[in-house]
């Protein structure tokens, strides 16, 4: 915690972050951004731009090398993860804390990861099993991590389908029960990859409120620009590895070249509003 | 949601649903070792099984017609295997072929039947559950239970791949030929290995370090 009067520590900070795949495709072009803790993020770019890959260093699943050629990991491999590279530095923290090897632990501790796919996080046989997998990693005994689950499946109002099997749920629900398993481990930084995909306009309404709700830090890579006006402040601009743009949404998202200089569009709430004060200017 | 037509649990109001899982299971497997140990030529004991089998799959209330289509599929596949293991099988001289072929399929579908009528009145994490207390290692616990949790998606993905197979094939017949059966069972493979990759990035991220812990005891 920073002393009065100074900057609080920043809940991610990178610099230069780069990465390349074991095929040697550059995926991150030395990326550099600072996170507030409390602060609400969207990570928006075309497809290919990095922003699922950026999302998984955040978490330590994938390395990070600052400098000029990172070395070769296998994707998504932890024991590929080594910090025996002498000459690369951390290029990415947490909490202050860096992202390397040894700090793995802490860091999947304070950083929350909802993947895309639910059924790729959902692998026990019961929601309640599932939930409380987390906390059970954590060390907490078992009737300590049933009541952390049963409180995170009170908070996604999902309680009642605690005894289900996964694949009983709907779309919908599957992707709430990955929100409780990650909130259940009690993240300070909560990490989405694309929430509302594939959500029917219901689903995506109620997830989206989930995430107003929290106090954690938050961050989401989305392509949905209309969830990123409502939830997010700021914004970030990734494509083909680099960070475009960064600032606050409006701003951002109202930029026409510059979005669909990088594979978007401005959302239709900014269209719709542009146009009407177009219209309502008076005729001079 | 309905339930899963790929499921086994049947939730019924059948007198063996309400018993304590580890009996059924260690029931079970001493059932499977009775008739396996069955020695050739005793059929009064056979029959003595088939009839307590009968008469707990009548106490289960399981749908007959379900357990009946599911022991057909088997039925044929243990019919070829008998078919070729009779010739040299060391009882055929004292029953002959066809009493060994009987003896084969009897011995297999009696088996076979106890495990769908465990599986039909226990649902599959309580059997896991039990199979835990009664000491079976927990990383084989761990890999049913991943078998099973992934069956379903596997089945529903499979069936998205014939789907858009048949969609973009011309031919008239309902059924994928073999090429486009192989072909979607290789891709399958090969998504099932990128699954198995994210699902284990999803382990890792939550904390795990190998060690299998359950919320059961």
């Amino acid at each position: 915690m920073a002393d009065d009067g100074e900057l609080p520590i920043p809940a991610v900070r990178a610099i230069g972050l780069e990465y390349r795949y074991p095929d040697g495709k550059s995926a991150l072009l030395g990326i550099d951004l600072e996170i507030l803790p409390g602060e609400k993020v969207a990570i928006v770019g075309p497809n290919g731009a990095g922003k699922s890959t950026f999302l998984l260093h955040l978490n330590g699943l994938l390395p990070g090398r600052s400098g000029g050629s990172g070395a070769l990991h296998a994707h998504g491999s932890p024991r590929a993860f080594t910090s025996n590279d002498s000459s690369s530095a951390p290029s990415l923290w947490i909490d202050g804390i860096p992202v390397i090897s040894r700090n793995l632990i802490e860091i999947r501790r304070r950083v929350g990861l909802v993947f895309q796919d639910p059924d790729d996080q959902l692998f026990c046989t019961t929601v309640l099993e599932d939930v409380a997998f987390g906390p059970l990693n954590l060390g907490l005994n078992r009737a300590e991590a049933k009541l952390r689950a049963e409180q995170a499946l009170r908070r996604v109002d999902l309680l009642e389908v605690a005894q289900r099997m996964p694949h009983h749920l709907s779309f919908g629900q599957r992707k709430r029960v990955c929100l409780a398993g990650v909130l259940a481990c009690d993240p300070s930084i909560l990490v989405l990859d694309e929430p509302t995909a594939n959500l029917d306009p219901r689903g995506r309404r109620r997830f989206m409120q989930l995430i107003r709700d929290l106090p954690t830090t938050t961050i989401i890579a989305t392509h949905d620009l209309e969830m990123v006006l409502e939830l997010c402040p700021r914004s970030l601009i990734l494509d083909e590895g680099r960070l475009i743009a960064e600032g606050s949404s409006r701003d951002i998202l109202s930029n026409q070249s510059l979005l669909e200089s990088h594979g978007l569009e401005v959302p239709i709430t900014l269209t719709y509003q542009r146009d009407l004060e177009l219209r309502q200017r008076p005729i001079v | 949601m309905s339930p899963d037509p790929h499921e086994c649990f049947h939730d019924s109001l059948g007198l063996l649903n309400r018993l304590d899982a580890r009996l059924k299971l260690v029931f079970a497997v001493c059932f499977v070792v009775c008739v396996v140990g069955t020695p050739a030529g005793w059929w009064k004991l056979l029959g003595l099984e088939s009839f307590c089998l009968a008469l707990l799959i009548g106490m289960a209330g399981l749908p007959p017609g379900r357990l009946f289509r599911r022991w057909l599929g088997f039925f044929f596949l243990v019919g070829f295997v008998s078919l070729l293991v009779a010739p040299r099988h060391p009882a055929r001289i004292q029953l002959g072929l066809s009493g060994v072929v009987l003896l084969t399929l009897s011995k297999n579908s009696m088996a076979f039947l106890m495990m769908l009528l465990l599986a039909g009145t226990t649902p599959f994490p309580k059997l896991l559950c039990a199979m835990r207390q009664l000491g079976v290692p927990r990383t084989l616990v761990t890999t049913l239970q991943f078998m099973y949790r992934y069956q379903f998606v596997l089945i529903e993905e499979l069936g998205r791949m014939l789907t858009a197979r048949r969609a973009r094939s011309f031919s008239p017949r309902g059924l994928p030929s073999w090429k486009q059966l192989t072909g979607s069972i290789a891709m399958l493979f090969l998504r099932t290995i990128e699954r198995a990759e994210r699902i284990h990035a999803a382990m890792i991220s939550r904390g795990w370090d190998g060690t299998v812990r359950e919320l059961d005891a």
